[in-house]
């Protein structure tokens, strides 16, 4: 049974002094009101550590008590930084099993309010245990990658740093974004060193917000084409290979295989780019540049809104911001809009888009393919 | 030659270390295994604000042993470190820490592993070669 997004919504992302569940309100109320649905027939909640962000838990049920439908069943979804779209997933599973006809996803997370070691420990218990005790962070995992991609794949800072600075002048031209101002490559090549070699510059910021997306079985403007679930060790020190995820591979090939076609349909994608040079990696692990070639793309320019294939024409997570749990919607949410012609100051013509989550340090990860239709 | 305590799996061969109780490729339980306690560095980072209860600089690495288990590391310092550089590990109180090897140390590991196997002449030479070229000034990666 196909699968349609009637819905979509989202808040604007950035340091918000607002608390999770209104967050939360707003962008399910968005995306009920866009798909004309007072009442879904389930909830899938997604937040990744809201029980250490906000000291609440039982999110299924606080959220659907709280958006006047705690009558409807609400379940919550977590596979850390990609629960967004985990809770996708099982919006569209249920859907597709012919259990429900429509289905409220949504997810978000609050972080602002705490200091920034807190939250870097709290994101970091994502991290396996024997590697946390290292005191590895996600950035310093991160730049563990960066540094073996730079000597193995041939990626040079200079591109690593093109990707952060195409991605904020993105979100400059999105309304919704944390970062609405751009930044030249100098400022990011000669931002503070976080884990050497990864920059200030190159890392996503600490955000709040929250996003929705209304799924039926009923036909709608979009259609879910394919999604797929890849996974990989929580121990970095178990994977053979540190500069390619495993999990997205597999990932976009199962969506692709549900799809029935192939990356060569795809025209704008959104990348889980929580670092500059992950957004390079997702690119050949989704099979959208060929392997070896993304940093030169992104230089030329292909991979900006105007080019061959614009990703991350919301800003991605480096400017639109990620709020963790609402990272996954949000990318859906803005290839929706993309899709329906209404991403206004950054349109892209494209009929089919292809959004990527990585979970954890790339554990758990989701990819899913939209079309438009016809 | 120092060791450390690792685990195999009877299927698949497959060693890590420290010992798991499990696989991590199946739902296998792993045997007692030992590897030597020198490899290569996989990568490095350094943390100039790591979290909290930990020293900056904080030098953390990847260091692949031979056999293929690979194991996080913290270090002295990263200074002349690269990618392929050989180092030794030592595990204090069940904490791994890597060391640099300079050309004295290699070329005595080599000399203990030639006088193992009997052939010593062949593996000075290849020592030499390599600690030449590995000691050869380079930049960064």
């Amino acid at each position: 049974m196909d699968v349609w997004i009637a819905g979509a919504g989202m808040t604007r992302f950035g340091k918000r002094d607002v608390a999770l569940l209104d967050l939360m309100a707003e962008a399910a109320l968005a995306a009920l009101a866009d798909a004309s649905i007072e009442t879904p027939d389930a909830i899938m909640v997604a937040a990744m550590n809201p029980e250490e962000f906000t000291g609440e838990g039982n999110y299924g049920s606080l959220v659907g008590t709280y958006l006047g439908l705690s009558h409807v069943p609400a379940l919550r979804v977590e596979t850390a930084t990609s629960s967004g779209m985990a809770a996708v997933y099982a919006g569209f599973a249920s859907l597709a099993a012919g259990l429900h006809r429509s289905v409220l996803v949504v997810g978000g997370e609050k972080m602002t309010q705490l200091p920034t070691p807190r939250v870097s420990e709290i994101i970091g218990r994502s991290i396996d245990p024997h590697e946390r005790s290292y005191g590895s962070t996600m950035p310093a995992l991160a730049g563990l990658i960066t540094r073996a991609a730079m000597h193995e794949r041939g990626f040079v800072l200079r591109e690593i740093s093109q990707v952060a600075v195409k991605n904020h002048a993105h979100g400059a031209r999105n309304p919704y974004a944390h970062f609405q101002g751009p930044v030249t490559l100098e400022a990011v090549m000669e931002s503070r060193v976080v884990a050497d070699p990864l920059r200030l510059l190159h890392c996503c910021p600490i955000s709040d917000g929250a996003a929705a997306l209304v799924l039926t079985t009923e036909p709608a403007s979009v259609r879910i084409a394919g999604i797929g679930q890849g996974t990989d060790s929580i121990a970095v020190r178990y994977r053979p290979e540190l500069t390619s995820f495993r999990a997205t591979q597999a990932a976009a090939e199962a969506a692709y295989r549900m799809a029935g076609f192939g990356p060569e349909r795809v025209e704008v994608a959104e990348l889980h780019d929580a670092f500059a040079p992950f957004e390079l990696i997702s690119l050949e692990d989704t099979g959208l540049v060929p392997s070896g070639k993304a940093g030169r793309a992104t230089l030329d320019g292909e991979t900006a809104v105007g080019g061959r294939l614009p990703v991350n024409p919301s800003g991605g997570l480096k400017a639109r911001g990620h709020p963790l749990a609402a990272t996954g919607i949000a990318q859906l949410v803005e290839l929706v809009w993309q899709l329906r012609g209404r991403a206004e100051g950054r349109q892209v013509p494209a009929r089919v888009a292809l959004a990527q989550s990585i979970g954890g340090l790339a554990s758990n990860n989701w990819v899913t393919l939209l079309e438009a239709r016809r | 030659m120092d060791v450390l305590a690792a685990s195999r799996c009877p299927r698949c061969r497959r060693i890590v270390a420290p010992p798991a109780r499990l696989c991590p490729d199946h739902p296998v339980a792993m045997e007692p295994y030992q590897v030597s306690a020198v490899g290569e560095v996989v990568s490095f980072t350094t943390l100039h604000s790591p979290p909290e209860g930990f020293r900056s600089p904080l030098h953390i690495a990847i260091v692949e042993l031979e056999g293929g288990a690979r194991l996080f590391c913290h270090g002295e310092e990263t200074r002349g470190v690269k990618i392929g550089s050989h180092v030794s590990v030592e595990d204090v109180n069940s904490v791994f820490y890597f060391s640099h090897m300079g050309f004295a140390d290699r070329a005595r590991l080599f000399w203990r592993r030639a006088g193992y196997r009997g052939e010593k002449v062949a593996a000075i030479g290849k020592s030499f070669v390599k600690g030449f070229l590995k000691g050869m000034p380079g930049g960064q990666d």
